[in-house]
């Protein structure tokens, strides 16, 4: 291979690449569009409540409506006297939206039944909070029951809650104190950026493919260059531009922290109110026990957050993403390319794409079990297997990996890539030049072993 | 010498045969068409001298070693199929062909230059190849072929998708490369062209080579021994056993036009002499040559040549 001529090849993909208006555009706007993915969540649990249903309620226990508290979602009105079936016909005139109905107690089983009716549906909150309200409510009555003084009041003594410090031991034997929760986070945005790089990039690679088939540039290249010159050209400048773009957001990103340390410090984060800080997970739309725990544990769990994300290996999480992006992004851009010089247009490539975009799929679903269980079996296996490592790595990372593993996962994902190379860049060779009809499996499987 | 010597090409796609064991001299500074009908494996001869793929069997020798990659840089090759980014500027991709072909910046810009002057399209450098016309973007395309001072042109079908102006423009420029010493492959079906630009060709039929040589030379060749003989004389020529045959006679007594069929072994003196004999008076006497188009046809069909 012509070194000097892969030289071009790389500068131009780099260049037409980095001067369009779209990289600078994504190159800010992904940042803000994944600032709002993350609160989304959190809006859509506020917009999705519902607001003002009327139930109107026949106890005929006796015990059940005092428990039933009105909310925003739902409030409740006793009807005394009237039976059920009047009731239910007098459901829509009455401006009701359920009725519900409570059945005499049960003087043996010490229970009552529920039952609900309305004209539509309802919904599955109503119905649990419901649930929950009436439960409560027969629980005191067994509890009265019994005829021990106080006994409400003992249980409510009884009750613990108890959270977990997390401390890692350092080599040194320094201890220090730790957030399982921030390592989960940290591991997800991780897996989420690599997977959108590798998924985006080496698509990108498959598109310019297509493209140079399409327009019969490639024809004209391929007089001039070979074929695999052309094709490890386009990998590598689409590479620089994937870690330019990653040395931007860095970049912002150290900016933007730096500048929220200036204004506010990282430090009166540690000390924030309890409530303020409930608010702003909230706003951020992080997991619900997540806030329960930093709220209840208040200064310390906050403390143990910053201390965790201070923490943090940031250099070795870097060079690693940098390592397992390149290692992926390479070993599936390959593929791509070989797939995208298969194709006459993108819409022909569904189909050959298939055997490529699973295992990034499965990688991406294995990586979610990795966040919650970083040394099970799964997700092992998921970090040395070189088609879903790239990304169940990085999920894992933020727990800590032994070395080895690293190193084994590393070099088998390298291996797999150069072979890989060279298989696609056979099928790439001969692909380029076919057109018309739609190439099958086992078109490719000849092209591959085509002089 | 030739340039190009392909000796004994053989080629095949699975089960598709598409050269068997093709030969031929492409010499040193002529213009050499290259004909067939379309999948002949004509394209498949031109990807194998560019080193786009690979035969079989058989060699390609540039100037008498076997062709590397380096002398793929010498190459200019237009293939039937233009192709340009669309969405890139004119200038920096006919500068980017340029320097794949191993040119250095300096020496692109300055070859580029002079050539959009020539063309008249200065003002086309900055512009996007999906701003231009088809025939605007033929004409960059042409640039980006010769640019680099090749010293083998391969122009598949040059002239389709110009305008008469500019298919002139393009043959001139043609010829003063061939002046200059270059090699011209000209792949094209259009035998008009042949005759007027062409040396030498090779025809290549069903993936093997039918007939390689001299224009001229091949079109006395599949001459028929026909003649277009005008005289004056007071009574038609007729058929003489032995001799020659009468196709068609017309005219009046002052002056007929006739065609001849000669017979095998016939030398024209004979011919001459009887007619003189017979008392004609011989205004003309010209030998009937074959257009490369009948040719074509008639090797590509295998079919009887019909003389005009």
């Amino acid at each position: 291979m012509d070194i000097r001529n892969i030289g071009i090849i790389i500068s131009r993909e780099y260049a037409t690449r980095v001067r369009k208006k779209s990289f600078l555009v994504i190159t800010f706007i992904v940042p803000v569009l994944f600032a709002l993915l993350c609160t989304l969540p959190a809006v859509i649990m506020l917009l999705s409540k519902e607001k003002g249903k009327v139930v109107e309620v026949l106890d005929e226990s006796g015990i059940v409506m005092p428990y039933l508290e009105d909310s925003d979602a739902v409030a409740f009105i006793e009807c005394r006297d009237g039976d059920l079936d009047t009731l239910k016909k007098g459901l829509d005139a009455a401006g009701a939206d359920a009725i519900l109905h409570v059945s005499p107690l049960d003087s043996v089983r010490k229970t009552v039944s529920v039952d609900m009716y309305s004209v539509k549906p309802v919904s599955v909150d109503i119905k649990e909070s419901i649930s929950a309200m009436a439960a409560s409510a027969v629980e005191d009555y067994r509890l009265a029951g019994y005829e021990i003084k106080d006994l409400k009041q003992i249980l409510e003594d009884v009750k613990a809650d108890i959270p977990v410090s997390t401390y890692t031991l350092g080599e040194d034997g320094q201890e220090q104190i730790t957030s399982s929760e921030v390592y989960m986070v940290v591991s997800i945005v991780l897996t989420l950026v690599i997977y959108m790089f590798i998924a985006m990039f080496s698509g990108m690679v498959m598109t310019s493919v297509i493209e140079e088939k399409s327009s019969k540039v490639a024809e004209v290249l391929v007089s001039s260059v070979k074929a695999s010159e052309l094709m490890f050209g386009k990998i590598i400048g689409v590479a620089c531009v994937a870690l330019t773009q990653f040395f931007l957001w860095i970049v912002l990103a150290v900016v933007i922290i730096a500048g929220v340390n200036a204004t506010v410090g990282l430090e009166s984060l540690a000390g924030a109110d309890p409530a303020q800080m409930e608010q702003l997970t909230q706003m951020s739309g992080m997991d619900m026990s997540m806030v329960d725990t930093i709220v209840s544990g208040g200064n310390s769990e906050m403390a143990a957050v910053v201390e965790t994300l201070k923490d943090l290996n940031y250099g070795q999480l870097v060079f690693s993403f940098v390592v397992y992006f390149l290692l992926g992004y390479l070993l599936y851009a390959s593929l791509f390319a070989a797939i995208g010089s298969a194709v006459d247009n993108e819409g022909d490539s569904t189909q050959l794409q298939l055997p490529v975009t699973i295992p990034l799929l499965l990688a991406f679903f294995i990586a979610f079990y990795a966040f919650e269980a970083p040394d099970s079996q799964l997700a092992f296996w998921g970090s040395i297997i070189p088609f879903t490592s790239p990304i169940v790595m990085l999920a894992r990372l933020p727990f800590g990996v032994p070395a080895w593993e690293l190193a084994l996962s590393i070099v088998l994902l390298l291996l797999t890539f150069v072979a890989l190379a060279y298989i696609s860049a056979r099928i790439y060779r001969v692909g380029l030049l076919v057109s018309g009809k739609k190439t099958t499996f086992s078109d490719l499987w000849k092209w591959l072993r085509q002089r | 010498m030739g340039l190009i010597r392909c000796k004994e090409i053989s080629r095949t796609f699975g089960e598709k045969v598409a050269l068997d064991r093709v030969s031929i001299d492409i010499p040193e500074g002529r213009i050499f068409g290259l004909l067939g009908p379309n999948g002949a494996g004509k394209t498949t001869l031109i990807r194998i001298i560019n080193r786009i793929i690979m035969p079989d069997s058989g060699e390609v020798l540039f100037n008498g070693r076997p062709i590397t990659q380096r002398d793929v840089e010498k190459i200019g090759y237009l293939p039937e199929e233009r192709g340009l980014y669309r969405k890139m500027k004119v200038g920096e991709q006919a500068m980017y062909f340029a320097r794949l072909k191993g040119m250095s910046s300096r020496d692109a810009m300055a070859e580029l230059r002079k050539w959009f002057e020539k063309f008249g399209i200065q003002s086309w450098w900055n512009r996007k190849v999906e701003e231009l016309s088809k025939g605007m973007a033929q004409k960059v395309q042409f640039i980006t072929t010769v640019a680099h001072r090749p010293s083998l042109l391969i122009l598949d079908e040059p002239f389709s998708g110009f305008d008469p102006v500019n298919a002139q423009l393009i043959r001139n420029e043609i010829l003063r490369m061939k002046d200059e010493g270059a090699t011209i492959v000209l792949s094209t079906h259009n035998m008009e062209s042949v005759e007027e630009l062409c040396d030498g060709i090779a025809l290549i039929n069903l993936s093997k080579l039918v007939i390689a040589g001299g224009v001229d030379e091949i079109r006395h060749k599949y001459g028929n021994n026909n003649v277009e003989l005008v005289y004056t004389s007071e009574h038609p020529v007729s058929s003489v056993a032995g001799l020659f045959d009468v196709l068609s006679d017309t005219g009046d007594s002052a002056r007929h036009t006739a065609v001849l069929s000669l017979c095998n072994g016939t030398g024209t003196t004979a011919v001459l002499r009887r007619l003189l004999d017979d008392g004609a008076v011989v205004n003309s006497f010209k030998e009937l040559v074959p257009r490369m188009n009948d040719i074509f046809i008639k090797l590509v069909t295998g079919g009887e040549y019909v003389s005009r």
